[in-house]
C-alpha cells in the first residue's frame, strides 16, 4: 500500500527541489508561510470531499456549506457580538447539521447524492445570500483575524493547527474507530457489509455528517486568513475538492481512501498554483491544469485496476 | 409528444406531469402578477421570455445526456467558450455573424462529440470526465481570451437582441421551443432517438440487440454541446457582448437551472425515458419563479434556496410516486 | 441422530409459478450433504430460504429441533446459518482479518478498534483450514481459492452450526479443490453440518455422506446416505421425468446436400475467455444442441461468436465465408445471426419499454425513413404479425414489459430476432422460468424456425429439452467440447450417454 503514495512523494518532492532551484524567492519564508496557509485551508476541503467519496458517494455542496459557515461565523461575531470560541463551535455545529440533512435525505429516501447535494448546493448558497444581502461581514473577533496570519514558528502559520487536528481526527476515525471502517466497508461492498449487520444508512449520515464538518471547518479558516466574512467563500471549491482525492488515489467508487495520498495530491496542486504565480504565467491556467490532472489520474487509476491482481468486485 | 416507448400508462403520466406543470406555471403567474410589482409588464415578460429561451436550452442539453444515463458537467464552459470562440470571430476575423454562430455550433458539438468519446473510451463516467472537462475547456478559454469580453460586434448580431413581438414575446423563446420540437422528433420519431433511449434503458440488453451503444453516448453529448453552444450565443445576443463570466466560474451557474427542467420534467436520473414537452414547460416554470422573486421586495435573495428546494422537493415526490407504484426507477 | 438443520414441507411460490413444492430437507450434525439437482429444479430457491432471503409461503425450518423463522439474511446468520455463494461476498480493500470479524467491527461504533486483537482473530480462525496467509493482505490480492477460504473462516467464526457451500469448486484448481475438501472433512469430524450444492456428481460421490435431489420444485429423493445410490441412479433422480408433455415433434433433420456450407461454423477457435479448439458447424435448418453444467463456458462462447468477446485464435465462418466480427451490430446487421440471451430480465429485453420499442430494436435501422424518420405504424406492420403469432399476451403494444408474465416476456424477447430475419439464431436456456405451456410452445416455435431454414444453435441444461429439439449434441466442460453425439431421440439411451460423458473425471483442469 505504501507504493501508491510514494509516486506522489517523489513528484511533491522534485517539485520542491525544481522550484526552489528555478526561483530563489520560492524559499523565503514568507513565501513559505503564504504556501503552507493556502495548503491548510485546500487539505481541509480536500479531506471534506474524500470521506464522501469512502463512502462511494459525493458532496456538491461542501463549498456552500464552508460558505454558509463561514458567514454565520462571522456573523455571530460581527451581528450578535459573540466572541470566537462560541461562534467556532456553532459553526462546527452548523457545518454537521447540513451535512446531516444530506445524508439523511440520501440514505432516509434513496435518492441520488448528486442531485440531493446539487440541490443542498443551492440552498445553502441561499441561505448564505439571505444572511448577507451579498454583503461581508467585517467585524469579527480581533483572535480570529490574528490567527489567521500569525505565524507559529518562522514560515509555519497558525492555521496549519486547525488542519494537522482535523487530519489526526480523520485518520483515527477511519482507520481505528468501527465508525470509520463501516463507512469504508459501505463504500467497499455494501452487499457483504449490510449482510454483516453494518448499517449503511448510518455509514452514510456518518460520512456526509463528517464532510459537513470539515466543509464548515475550512469556511472559518478561510475567514481568519481573509478577515473578514465573505459570501463568496467556498465559490471555487468544487473542482480542487475533488482532485486532491482523485490523484491522491481515492476510489471514485467507494471503499479505499488514502490520506496521505490526498495530502500530497494538496502540495502537489498547491505548488503548481505557487509556481504560476512565481513564474509569472497566467495564473487562469491553474483550472486547466487542474482538469488535466483529474484526467489523467482517472486514467491511470482504471489502468491500475486493469492489472490483474488476484480477484477483485466487478 | 409522447417521448420515449413505455407503458401504456406512459402517456398518461407525460400528459398528467404536463397538466400539473400548466397549472403550476399559471398559478405562478396569477401570484405573481399581484404580489411582484411590474411582473406583468410587456418589459418585464419580454425578459423572462429570453431567459426561458435560455433555460429551456440548457435543460434539453442536459436532458439528452441524462436520457442515456449519463451527466454532462461542462454545459457551461462548452456554452460560454463557444459564444466567446463565435465573438473572436466576429470582432477580430470580422466574419458575418451567421458564419460565426454556426462555427460556434460546430465548436460546441466538437468539445462535446470530446466529452462522449473519453466517456466511452476511457470507460469513465461522464460525472468525472465532464468535470475535468469543464475545468478544461473553462481555464484554455480563460487563458485565450485573458477574461476579457468581446464587445465590438457587428450591428446586425446586435439588432437581434432587439427583436421583440407584440411587445412582450422574445424569438428566442421560439428558437428554442422549435429546437425542443426537433428533439422531440428525433427521440419519438427516428431510429437515432430510439436508441438512445433503448442505450440509456437497459445499455447491455441493447447492445446485445445490436445496438452501437457507445456511438450513442457520444452522439448526445455532441448534441448537448451544440445546444450549449446555442445557449451561449442567445446569451451574448441579449447581453450584446460575450463575457467569460456570465454563466458564472467554470459555467456553473448554469448547472442547476440545466437539472431543475429535466428532473421536474420527469426525466429519469437513470435514463432511458424522456419528455421534452415537461421538461420546456419545467423550464419555464422555474424561469417564472426566478423572475418573479426577484421582482418581489425579499425575493433577490431566497431565489436559490427555492430553486434548491424545489429540486430536492421533485425527486422526492418521484421517489414518492415511483414506490406507490411498485417500479423503482433511478432517481 | 439429531439433525443440525431440517426443512419440512417447504413451498414457496412467486407470481405465476411454483418454485417449490413441498420440500423437505434433513441434514445430520457432523456430515456433508449433497444438495442436487437439474437447474429449474429449486435448488437456489431452498437455498435462500436457508440463508434467510426469502420467506417460505409455509413449512417449518428447525434447527437442532427447534423451529425457527427467519425475518432476513440476518436473523439466519445469527441462528448459526453460514453460508458462502458463488460470488465473493467480502470487502475488497480490508484485510484478511478485518473481513473475517466484520461481523465484530459491524456491532460496534466507538470503541477503537484493537488491531492486535483482531489479526489475532483473523489467524485463529484460518487456522483449521490449513492457510498459511498473512492476515493483514488485503482480500483483493488473494486467489479465488484463498477468498473462498476467508469466507469459510468468517463463516465458523460466527459459529456457524450449518455450513452451506454453493457451487465452491466451480473455479478452483484440482489442486485447491483438494485443499478444499480436506478442510471440509475436517469441519465435518469436528461436527458442523455441511451442505454442498453442486453439479459435479464425481465430487459428491467423493466427499459426501449424504444426499437430496430435487427435481421439478419436490423431493425426487427423501434426504438419505449417498451410500444407496450410484451414479446413474443419481443421473435418473435427477432428470427422470414423464413424457406425456413432450411430442417428438421433428421428423429429423435430412442433411442439405453436401456442396452447401454450413449456415456457422467454428474452425479450432479459441477465445479470449478460455476457450480452445472449439470446432463446430451447424448447417441451415439444423438444430444443433450445446449441452453442459453451469460454469461450462457455453453462454461464454455464445458471446463470443456474436462479437462481445474476442476470437484469438481459429476462424469463424458464415456460410463459408470467413469472417471477422467485432460487435453484435455486425454480427447481427451483417451476417444474421441472433442470440436469446439467457438473462432475460438484464439482457433479453428492456423492462421499462413497451412490447413494440423491444420487438423492433433490431430493425429500426432497416426500417427507417428519410431523414431517419420511423413511426411506430411503420414499426408496427413488420412486428405486429409476429407478436400474434407468438401469442404474445400483452394489453397492447404499448405495454412494458415488465408487466407482462415471464413465458410473456420470453416471447418478446425472441420476437425480434424474428423480426431481423435472422438466418442463424443462437437460443441460450430459452425456458428457464417460463411456463409448461409457453414452453411447449417455445419449442414448437424452434423447431418450426428450423423448418423454415434457419440454423439454429441451442444452449440448454434441461436435457429433455435438448433431446426433444436438437438433431446433434455437443458436449462442453470446462470452455472445451468433449463429445458429441447424434440425437435418435431415445432419451433414455441419449441422456445416459450424455451423462456418462460429462461426469467423467477430469484429468488435469488448470484453470488461472
Amino acid at each position: 500500500m505504501r507504493q501508491e503514495w510514494l509516486g506522489l512523494a517523489v513528484i511533491a518532492v522534485l517539485g520542491f527541489i525544481i522550484m526552489a532551484s528555478l526561483r530563489p524567492a520560492f524559499l523565503t519564508p514568507f513565501n513559505l508561510f503564504v504556501l503552507l496557509s493556502t495548503f491548510a485551508l485546500a487539505a481541509l476541503i480536500a479531506l471534506g470531499q474524500m470521506i464522501t467519496l469512502a463512502v462511494g458517494q459525493l458532496n456538491l455542496s461542501l463549498g456552500s456549506i464552508g460558505g454558509l459557515v463561514a458567514v454565520s461565523f462571522a456573523g455571530m461575531m460581527d451581528v450578535w457580538h459573540w466572541s470566537a470560541a462560541p461562534s467556532f463551535v456553532a459553526g462546527l455545529a452548523l457545518g454537521a447539521l447540513a451535512g446531516a440533512l444530506n445524508g439523511i435525505l440520501i440514505a432516509q429516501f434513496q435518492l441520488s447524492a448528486f442531485i440531493v447535494t446539487l440541490a443542498t448546493l443551492a440552498m445553502f448558497k441561499g441561505l448564505n445570500l439571505a444572511l448577507t444581502k451579498a454583503q461581508p461581514f467585517y467585524d469579527i473577533d480581533k483572535i480570529v483575524s490574528t490567527f489567521g496570519n500569525a505565524s507559529l514558528i518562522g514560515p509555519i502559520p497558525a492555521v496549519l493547527i486547525p488542519t494537522v487536528i482535523a487530519t489526526a481526527v480523520v485518520a483515527y476515525i477511519l482507520y481505528r474507530l468501527p465508525a470509520g471502517r463501516q463507512i469504508l466497508a459501505v463504500g467497499g461492498n455494501s452487499s457483504a457489509s449490510e449482510l454483516s449487520g453494518i448499517s449503511i444508512k448510518r455509514a452514510i449520515v456518518t460520512a456526509h455528517v463528517m464532510s459537513g464538518v470539515l466543509a464548515g471547518l475550512a469556511g472559518m479558516v478561510a475567514v481568519a486568513r481573509l478577515q473578514l466574512g465573505q459570501p463568496t467563500i467556498g465559490e471555487d471549491w468544487l473542482i480542487s475538492s475533488f482532485a486532491a482525492p482523485v490523484i491522491g488515489g481515492v476510489a471514485l467508487t467507494g471503499g479505499h481512501v488514502s490520506i496521505v495520498g490526498t495530502l500530497l495530491a494538496v502540495v502537489i496542486v498547491a505548488l503548481i498554483t505557487q509556481g504560476l504565480v512565481l513564474f509569472t504565467i497566467d495564473p487562469f491556467y491553474v483550472q486547466l491544469v487542474l482538469g488535466g490532472l483529474i484526467l489523467l489520474a482517472v486514467g491511470l487509476n482504471s489502468l491500475r485496476s486493469l492489472l490483474p491482481v488476484g480477484y477483485s468486485l466487478p | 409528444m409522447a417521448v420515449g416507448p413505455s407503458s401504456r400508462r406512459q402517456p398518461n403520466e407525460e400528459a398528467s406531469t404536463a397538466l400539473g406543470l400548466t397549472l403550476l406555471i399559471a398559478l405562478a403567474f396569477v401570484v405573481f402578477s399581484w404580489a411582484a410589482a411590474g411582473f406583468s409588464s410587456p418589459y418585464n415578460l419580454y425578459a423572462l421570455t429570453r431567459t426561458a429561451a435560455l433555460n429551456v436550452l440548457l435543460g434539453l442539453a442536459m436532458m439528452v445526456v441524462i436520457a442515456t444515463g449519463g451527466l454532462d458537467l461542462s454545459i457551461g464552459a462548452i456554452g460560454i467558450a463557444s459564444a466567446m470562440f463565435a465573438g473572436y470571430l466576429m470582432q477580430d476575423f470580422r466574419l458575418h455573424m451567421m458564419i460565426a454562430i454556426v462555427a460556434a455550433l460546430c465548436f460546441g458539438g466538437a468539445l462535446g462529440f470530446c466529452n462522449g468519446f473519453v466517456v466511452v473510451f476511457a470507460r469513465v463516467h461522464s460525472f468525472i470526465v465532464t468535470l475535468a472537462s469543464m475545468s478544461i475547456i473553462f481555464g484554455a478559454m480563460i487563458v485565450l481570451t485573458k477574461a476579457e469580453s468581446v464587445r465590438d460586434l457587428p450591428p446586425a448580431f446586435l439588432a437581434l437582441g432587439k427583436i421583440r413581438w407584440f411587445g412582450y414575446l422574445s424569438p428566442m423563446l421560439m428558437v428554442s421551443v422549435a429546437i425542443g420540437a426537433l428533439i422531440a422528433i428525433m427521440l419519438r420519431w427516428t431510429d437515432l432517438g430510439r436508441e438512445i433511449l433503448a442505450s440509456g434503458a437497459n445499455s447491455r440488453a441493447a447492445t446485445l440487440s445490436g445496438v452501437r451503444v457507445g456511438n450513442r453516448i457520444i452522439t448526445v453529448h455532441a448534441l448537448s454541446g451544440i445546444l450549449a453552444a446555442i445557449a451561449g450565443i442567445m446569451l451574448s445576443i441579449r447581453n450584446g457582448a460575450m463575457v467569460p463570466s456570465m454563466a458564472g466560474n467554470l459555467g456553473q451557474e448554469w448547472l442547476l437551472p440545466a437539472f431543475l427542467a429535466p428532473v421536474l420534467g420527469g426525466t429519469l436520473l437513470s435514463g432511458g425515458r424522456a419528455w421534452v414537452v415537461t421538461t420546456v414547460l419545467a423550464a419555464f416554470l422555474v424561469t417564472e419563479l426566478t423572475n418573479g422573486m426577484l421582482l418581489m421586495s425579499i425575493g433577490e435573495f431566497w431565489v436559490q434556496f427555492a430553486l434548491g428546494s424545489v429540486l430536492l422537493l421533485a425527486v422526492l415526490l418521484e421517489k414518492g410516486r415511483s414506490t406507490l407504484m411498485g417500479t423503482v426507477e433511478g432517481v | 441422530m439429531t439433525l443440525a438443520l431440517e426443512l419440512q414441507g417447504i413451498v414457496k411460490s412467486f407470481p405465476g409459478v411454483v418454485a417449490l413444492d413441498g420440500v423437505s430437507l434433513a441434514v445430520e450434525r457432523g456430515s456433508i450433504h449433497a444438495l442436487i439437482g437439474e437447474n429449474g429444479a429449486g435448488k437456489s430457491t431452498l437455498i435462500k430460504i436457508v440463508t434467510g432471503v426469502h420467506r417460505a409461503n409455509s413449512g417449518t425450518i428447525k434447527i437442532d429441533d427447534r423451529v425457527v423463522h427467519f425475518a432476513s439474511p440476518r436473523d439466519a446468520s445469527r441462528e448459526g446459518i453460514g453460508v458462502v455463494h458463488q460470488e465473493r461476498n467480502l470487502i475488497p480493500r480490508f484485510s484478511v482479518a478485518e473481513n473475517i470479524v466484520l461481523d465484530r467491527i459491524a456491532a460496534k461504533t466507538f470503541a477503537p478498534i484493537d488491531y492486535a486483537e483482531i489479526y489475532s482473530l483473523g489467524k485463529q480462525w484460518l487456522q483449521p483450514l490449513e492457510l498459511d496467509l498473512d492476515v493483514r493482505r488485503p482480500v483483493s490480492s488473494l486467489t479465488t481459492a484463498q477468498a473462498q477460504m476467508v469466507e469459510i473462516a468468517r463463516a465458523l467464526s460466527l459459529q456457524s452450526r450449518v455450513l452451506v457451500l454453493d457451487e465452491p469448486t466451480a473455479s478452483l484448481t484440482s489442486h485447491e479443490t483438494e485443499a478444499l475438501f480436506r478442510v471440509l472433512r475436517q469441519l465435518r469430524d469436528q461436527g458442523v453440518a455441511i451442505i454442498l450444492v453442486s453439479h459435479k456428481l464425481e465430487e459428491i460421490e467423493s466427499l459426501c455422506d449424504s444426499v437430496t435431489v430435487l427435481r421439478d420444485g419436490r423431493n425426487a429423493t427423501a434426504s438419505g446416505p449417498l451410500r444407496g445410490y450410484d451414479r446413474a441412479a443419481l443421473v435418473r433422480a435427477m432428470v427422470g421425468r414423464d413424457f406425456a408433455l413432450e411430442q417428438v415433434g421433428r421428423g429429423g433433420f435430412a442433411a442439405a446436400a453436401s456442396s452447401e456450407s454450413p449456415a456457422l461454423e467454428l474452425d479450432g477457435v479459441a477465445t479470449s475467455l478460455g476457450h480452445s479448439g472449439i470446432n463446430l458447424s451447424v448447417g441451415r435448418g439444423e438444430i444443433v444442441g450445446l449441452y453442459g453444467l453451469v460454469g461450462a463456458g457455453r453462454t461464454e462462447l455464445a458471446k463470443s461468436i456474436i462479437g462481445l468477446h474476442a476470437i484469438v485464435e481459429g476462424e469463424l465462418r458464415v456460410n463459408g465465408q470467413p469472417v471477422r466480427i467485432r460487435d453484435v451490430n455486425t454480427a447481427l446487421h451483417r451476417y444474421s445471426i441472433g442470440y436469446v440471451s439467457e438473462d432475460r430480465k438484464a439482457e433479453g429485453v428492456i423492462l421499462m419499454h413497451s412490447v413494440l420499442a423491444n420487438a423492433g430494436i433490431t430493425i429500426w435501422a432497416k426500417l427507417r425513413g428519410a431523414l431517419r424518420l420511423l413511426a411506430d405504424s411503420r414499426i408496427g406492420k413488420s412486428v405486429d404479425p409476429l407478436l400474434r403469432q407468438l401469442d404474445v399476451k400483452a394489453a397492447s403494444r404499448n405495454t412494458a414489459v415488465r408487466n407482462l408474465s415471464g413465458g410473456n416476456q420470453q416471447k418478446v424477447s425472441i420476437a425480434k430476432w424474428l423480426a431481423a430475419g435472422v438466418e442463424i439464431l443462437i437460443v441460450d436456456e430459452p425456458s428457464v422460468g417460463v411456463d409448461i405451456r409457453t414452453k411447449a410452445y417455445l419449442h414448437q416455435l424452434i423447431m418450426n424456425l428450423a423448418d423454415q431454414g434457419t440454423a439454429i444453435l441451442l444452449i440448454s441444461s434441461d436435457l429433455p429439452e435438448m433431446v426433444a429439439l436438437a438433431d446433434r449434441i455437443l458436449l462442453m466442460k470446462d470452455f472445451r467440447l468433449v463429445g458429441e453425439l447424434v440425437n435418435d431421440k431415445d432419451y433414455a439411451k441419449v441422456s445416459a450417454d450424455i451423462m456418462s460423458r460429462i461426469q467423467v473425471v477430469d484429468t488435469v483442469t488448470q484453470r488461472r
